[in-house]
């Protein structure tokens, strides 16, 4: 009985420690002209229809990265894939670069003025400038 | 810039053999491929894609929808990029073989404009440039009915492509020239000259529309063609009637108009998926004009994509056979019998060109087992008009419909 109770504590525990999910935030460069964009403008950077700015992915196993593409394209990981795969294919695009973490899509940013990238709100400081935030 | 790119085009070898021994960072290698098995209900008649020379029966095959391609991009600076891609698959000749679709020198000459040149491949269709990439496509494979009217894999040439966004609309056009040479299954060779392709897009949140263009000279060498154009030219001159040469012109296929024009509509719009193309081929020959569309719909439930799609292609042998089923009187005695054997070749092509179509219903699922791969079921219901439709080797007497059944696995990397 006790061991029962234990586990119970032990599950109540794990779903509490289930972190909520973090506020995505759009980085660029600081010298970058934009100052704000809104969703669309974003999205169709990551979804290759414009090459004005270039895209910096985090992992593929990253839950921010789901949570990006969900609610800033309104495409799931795997919709987004097939739309990358028309585009590479075809030989019109390459594959975003994919940075380690936040702290890589920062650096990643901050060394390139046509950069763009997502992180959490959190992780924000000075070498980025946040453009658009996830509702 | 032009004097730009010319200076780089020149120095490109250079370059490419130099990058063997720098960082090789900028090359990404990248791929796709899908390994099915297809079989039908049927051993009266093989089902195979477009423009491969063999197919399935009743025992199931790899050949038909498998394949394999490699990428390799290589960015040489931030405008200049190399691109390759070669593809392993069954097509004119029945065994696996490997084709090089892309190799091409890729010049972003601003954010909007593009050039290319080297070998490219036409988006004569709204899928053309990746109908052979399985993950990219809801369907298991595109309807033979559009997509063997054209069975040209690449073109060697150049093309330009300006791109831009207005708002949330993005527009594009791309301007193509160049020549081709694929080979048909039965072993002649199509030869596509003086080519001139224009493409249009535009894309509007969940929404595209694409029109496209391709122009050509086209020469097919077929030996029983040349046959009746060398007979019905020498009874036109033997006999004095014009109306034999002219039928000999008509049935010529050396260096003829070609055009080729298609609409297209896309639509991914929450969980509805709907894909739908029309084309009309048009080549100035007796057996050169078609008509064919098909239409796609699915819903997105999750991970799952089930579809239903319907595809027709309807040739028109149109022309007017102007033979004369008599000679004038005082004509040599053989000269009728001649004529009418004629007229009836040419009444008899036009009725095997029409008989070369047929209907397609396809039901299907994609389930997106993970990021990189799906695996697809189809069933399609096939139903030539009459004839053996677009089937190969049918047996004598063959008549649809046929069932056809696939399952394949698509993945890219």
């Amino acid at each position: 009985m006790n061991k029962l109770f234990a586990m119970l504590a032990a599950a109540a525990a794990l779903s509490l420690a289930v972190p909520a999910m973090a506020e995505v935030v759009v980085v660029v460069n600081p010298k970058a002209a934009e100052s704000s964009m809104s969703k669309d403008q974003v999205a169709q950077f990551f979804l290759g229809k414009s090459s004005a700015m270039t895209p910096v992915d985090q992992p593929e196993s990253a839950p921010i990265r789901a949570e990006f593409y969900k609610k800033v394209t309104d495409k799931d990981a795997s919709q987004a894939k097939a739309l990358w795969s028309k585009l590479v294919f075809t030989g019109k695009a390459t594959m975003p670069k994919e940075a380690g973490d936040s702290a890589a899509v920062k650096k990643a940013v901050a060394n390139d003025p046509k950069a763009i990238g997502y992180i959490e709100k959190s992780a924000v400081d000075a070498s980025v400038k946040v453009i658009y935030t996830a509702p | 810039m032009k004097k730009h790119l010319i200076a780089s085009a020149l120095a490109l070898p250079f370059v490419v053999s130099a990058a063997h021994a720098q960082d090789t960072s900028t090359v990404h290698i990248s791929g796709f491929g899908t390994a099915a098995l297809t079989w039908s209900d049927t051993n009266d008649a093989e089902f195979g894609r477009p423009n491969q020379s063999s197919g399935v029966k009743k025992n199931p095959r790899t050949g038909v929808d498998s394949n394999l391609g490699l990428q390799a991009d290589y960015a040489i600076n931030d405008w200049l990029s190399v691109t390759g891609q070669g593809l392993v698959r069954k097509d004119g000749a029945d065994n696996y073989g490997a084709e090089l679709t892309w190799a091409f020198v890729k010049a972003k000459v601003s954010n909007d404009v593009s050039v290319r040149a080297g070998r490219l491949v036409l988006p004569t269709f709204m899928i053309s440039e990746y109908r052979n990439v399985g993950y990219a496509n809801t369907f298991l494979r595109p309807p033979s009915e559009v997509y063997s009217q054209v069975p040209l894999n690449s073109v060697d040439g150049a093309d330009l492509t300006w791109q831009h966004t207005y708002g949330d609309t993005t527009v594009s056009a791309q301007l193509a020239f160049g020549r081709a040479k694929t080979e048909l299954n039965g072993g002649t060779d199509a030869d596509l000259s003086r080519l001139h392709a224009i493409n249009l897009s535009a894309e509007h949140g969940p929404f595209t529309l694409r029109f496209g263009r391709t122009e050509a000279k086209l020469t097919v060498e077929l030996a029983s063609l040349n046959t009746l154009v060398t007979t019905l030219n020498n009874a036109g001159n033997a006999y004095k009637i014009s109306q034999l040469n002219d039928m000999a012109r008509v049935v010529d296929n050396h260096k003829k108009n070609g055009s080729f024009t298609s609409v297209g509509l896309g639509m991914d719009w929450k969980d509805i998926i709907a894909q739908t193309e029309y084309a009309k081929r048009k080549i100035d020959s007796a057996s050169g004009s078609t008509d064919s569309w098909y239409v796609l719909g699915g819903y997105r439930i999750g991970k799952f994509l089930p579809y239903y799609s319907h595809a027709k292609l309807s040739p028109s042998s149109d022309f007017a056979n102007t033979i004369p089923t008599a000679c004038a009187a005082g004509s040599p005695a053989a000269c009728t019998p001649t004529v009418r054997t004629l007229y009836n070749t040419l009444e008899g092509l036009r009725t095997s060109t029409n008989s070369g179509g047929q209907s397609t219903d396809s039901i299907g699922l994609r389930w997106d087992f993970m990021t990189s791969a799906d695996i697809k079921f189809q069933v399609d219901r096939i139903k030539p008009d009459g004839g053996k439709g677009l089937f190969l080797h049918a047996a004598p007497g063959f008549k649809g419909p046929v069932t056809v059944g696939a399952v394949a696995v698509d993945f890219v990397f």
